[in-house]
C-alpha cells in the first residue's frame, strides 16, 4: 500500500470527511423516505468531491480536481436530479415494506462496521505497517459497501435498489481516493459514465415496470414471464 | 485542613443537586411554554409543588407493602449519593469519590429504578404494570447503548473515573473534537432525552395511554410523592451533570473548592445547564411525539453512534 506523507492536519481532515460520509450512509439506511434519502446522498457525493480536491491539494495529484469536479457535478447533481425525476413519475414517496425495521437495519448496519474494522485491520497487518488513514479508509469503504448491500437486500421498491447500488459504489469511490489517489483518469471517467448508463437503464426499467406490472416493488415480481 | 474542605465541598455538591434540581425543571417547563407564546408556570413552581406535597396527608393503599414505603427513601437516598461520585463543582476527586466509577454510579441510578417499578408492581394497580412493563421496555432499548457509551469513553480515556475525563477534555482539544469524542456526545444526549422523559419519548402527561412515568407513581401521594418526584428532578440534574461536566462542557469547575469557588461553580453549572436546556427545549418543540412501537428507532440510533464511537478509536 503506497503510504502518503500527509500532515496530521490533513489526515483529520480525512478522516473527518470519511467517517461523515461513512454517517451519511447510515441516515440514507435508517430512513424511510426515499427523498431524504435522496438528499443524503448528494451530500455524500459532494463530500466525496471535496475529499478528491483535498487529496489532489495535498498529495498533489493536479487530475484528481477535474475527477472532484466531475464528482461533484455527476454525482451530486446529475444523478440526484435524475432520479429525482424518476421519483416524481412514480408516487412513491417511502418504503412501505421493509423486510427489516430501520431501527434493526441500524443495528445491523453497526455490526457491517464493526466486521469492516476487523477485517481491514487483519488487511492492514497482513499488507504491512499501515498508517491509520489507510485502516481508516478501508474500514470505511468496506462497511459502505456493505451498507449498500444491506440496502438491497432488505428493500423492494427499485429506486432503493439503485440507491444501494450508488452507496455500495460511492464507497468503492471513497476508498479508491484515499487508498490508491494516483488512478488514472480515465478509469475514474469511464466509472462516472457507468453511472449514468446504469441510472438510465435504471429509468427505462422503472417505466416498464410501471407500464407492465403496475408497481415497481420486488415483492409483485414473482412470476417469470417469457 | 484540606480535609475539612474537600468534605466540605462534597457536602455542598451533594446539596446543590438537592436544591437546584427543581429550578432546572422549572427553567425547562417555563421554557417550553415560552416557545410556544404562552407564559408557562413561574420558574419556582417546582419548589412550590413539593412544599404542597409535603404538607399533604399520607394515603396508603390496603394492598401495599413495605417495599411502598421504601420504595421513595431508596430512590432519594440514591440520588443523594451519586452526586459523591461525579464531578458536580469540583475538577478533582474529593475523598469518598473514588468508591465508585462511572459504571457505579449508572448502577446507583438505576436502582431507583429499579424499586420504583417494584413498588408500581406492588399495589397491583393496572396503571402500574403498565408503567412498570414500559419502563422495563425502554430500559433494555437504552442500558446496552449506555453500557457502550462508557465502555466508548473508558476506551477514549483509558480510565473509567468521571474526573479523568473532564481533566482529558479540558487539556487537549484535540481528543475533543475527535469523531469519537462528537459521537459520545450525540449518543448521551439522545439517551438523556430518553431517561428524562423529553421528547420524543415524553410520557410526563396524565393521558393513560401515553404515561410512563407517571403511571408508575399513580398510587403515590403526599410526602412520599414529593420524595420521588424530587428524585426524579434530582435524577434529571444529574444526568445534565454527567452529560455537561464529564462530556461536553467540561470548562467552569472549581479547582481549589473555596466557597468562593464553589459558588463560581454553581453559576457556572446553571448556565452551562441553561444552554443544554434550550437545545432540550427545541429538541421537545420541533419533535413529535413517538409511536410506542417506534421506540427503539432513536434509540437504535444512539447505539449506532456509541458502535461508531468506538471503532472511531480503533482506529
Amino acid at each position: 500500500m503506497p503510504t502518503l506523507h500527509l500532515s496530521p492536519l490533513a489526515t483529520s481532515l480525512f478522516s473527518l470527511l470519511a467517517i461523515a460520509s461513512l454517517v451519511l450512509a447510515f441516515v440514507m439506511l435508517g430512513s424511510r423516505w426515499l427523498k431524504d434519502y435522496m438528499y443524503a446522498f448528494a451530500l455524500q457525493s459532494w463530500l466525496i468531491a471535496l475529499l478528491s480536491a483535498a487529496m489532489a491539494y495535498y498529495g498533489s495529484y493536479p487530475e484528481l480536481y477535474l475527477i472532484a469536479l466531475l464528482t461533484a457535478l455527476f454525482r451530486g447533481l446529475l444523478l440526484p436530479y435524475l432520479i429525482l425525476r424518476i421519483l416524481r413519475h412514480l408516487e412513491v414517496g417511502r418504503e412501505l415494506h421493509e423486510i427489516l425495521q430501520p431501527s434493526s437495519a441500524l443495528v445491523a448496519g453497526a455490526m457491517g462496521v464493526v466486521l469492516a474494522l476487523v477485517v481491514a485491520s487483519r488487511i492492514a497487518s497482513d499488507v504491512g505497517p499501515a498508517g491509520n488513514l489507510e485502516v481508516l479508509a478501508l474500514t470505511v469503504m468496506l462497511s459502505m459497501m456493505l451498507i449498500g448491500f444491506l440496502m438491497l437486500a432488505i428493500r423492494h421498491e427499485a429506486i432503493s435498489h439503485i440507491l444501494g447500488l450508488l452507496v455500495l459504489e460511492n464507497g468503492i469511490f471513497l476508498g479508491s481516493q484515499l487508498l490508491i489517489p494516483g488512478m488514472p483518469l480515465l478509469i475514474e471517467v469511464v466509472i462516472l459514465f457507468d453511472l449514468l448508463i446504469a441510472i438510465a437503464c435504471f429509468g427505462v426499467l422503472v417505466r416498464y415496470l410501471i407500464a407492465h406490472v403496475g408497481t415497481t416493488s420486488s415483492l409483485r415480481l414473482k412470476r417469470l414471464v417469457g | 485542613m484540606t480535609m475539612m474542605r474537600d468534605v466540605l465541598a462534597q457536602f455542598a455538591q451533594v446539596m446543590a443537586v438537592l436544591a437546584l434540581a427543581p429550578l432546572l425543571q422549572g427553567f425547562i417547563l417555563k421554557a417550553e411554554e415560552r416557545v410556544q407564546m404562552s407564559r408557562g408556570p413561574s420558574l419556582l413552581q417546582p419548589y412550590r409543588d413539593l412544599w404542597k406535597l409535603f404538607h399533604k396527608q399520607q394515603m396508603v393503599p390496603d394492598t401495599a407493602s413495605w417495599i411502598f414505603w421504601a420504595t421513595p427513601v431508596i430512590a432519594f437516598t440514591a440520588m443523594l449519593t451519586v452526586p459523591l461520585l461525579i464531578p458536580v463543582l469540583t475538577d478533582y476527586p474529593l475523598p469518598l469519590s473514588n468508591i465508585g466509577d462511572i459504571l457505579g454510579g449508572g448502577l446507583i441510578l438505576t436502582l431507583g429504578t429499579f424499586f420504583i417499578n417494584l413498588a408500581a408492581l406492588d399495589t397491583g394497580s393496572t396503571y402500574g404494570g403498565i408503567g412498570a412493563s414500559r419502563t422495563v421496555m425502554l430500559s433494555i432499548l437504552a442500558e446496552p447503548t449506555l453500557i457502550l457509551v462508557f465502555v466508548g469513553i473508558t476506551l477514549m480515556a483509558h480510565a473509567m473515573l468521571p474526573f479523568v475525563v473532564n481533566h482529558l477534555l479540558v487539556a487537549e482539544p484535540a481528543i475533543y473534537w475527535n469523531p469519537t469524542h462528537l459521537f459520545l456526545v450525540v449518543a448521551f444526549f439522545i439517551l438523556l432525552l430518553v431517561e428524562t422523559d423529553r421528547l420524543p419519548i415524553h410520557s410526563s402527561t396524565h393521558i393513560e395511554v401515553y404515561m410512563i412515568e407517571e403511571a408508575r407513581i399513580l398510587e403515590y401521594s403526599g410526602p412520599l410523592l414529593a420524595l420521588l418526584r424530587w428524585s426524579s428532578m434530582m435524577k434529571q440534574f444529574i444526568l445534565y451533570t454527567i452529560f455537561c461536566n464529564v462530556l461536553t462542557l467540561p470548562w467552569g469547575l472549581t479547582e481549589i473548592g473555596s466557597a468562593l469557588g464553589l459558588l463560581g461553580a454553581s453559576a457556572a453549572i446553571l448556565l452551562k445547564f441553561l444552554l443544554v436546556a434550550l437545545v432540550v427545549v427545541v429538541v421537545e418543540t420541533a419533535q413529535a411525539r413517538l409511536r410506542f412501537y417506534r421506540y427503539q428507532e432513536p434509540l437504535a440510533a444512539a447505539f449506532l453512534l456509541a458502535v461508531l464511537a468506538i471503532v472511531a478509536n480503533q482506529i
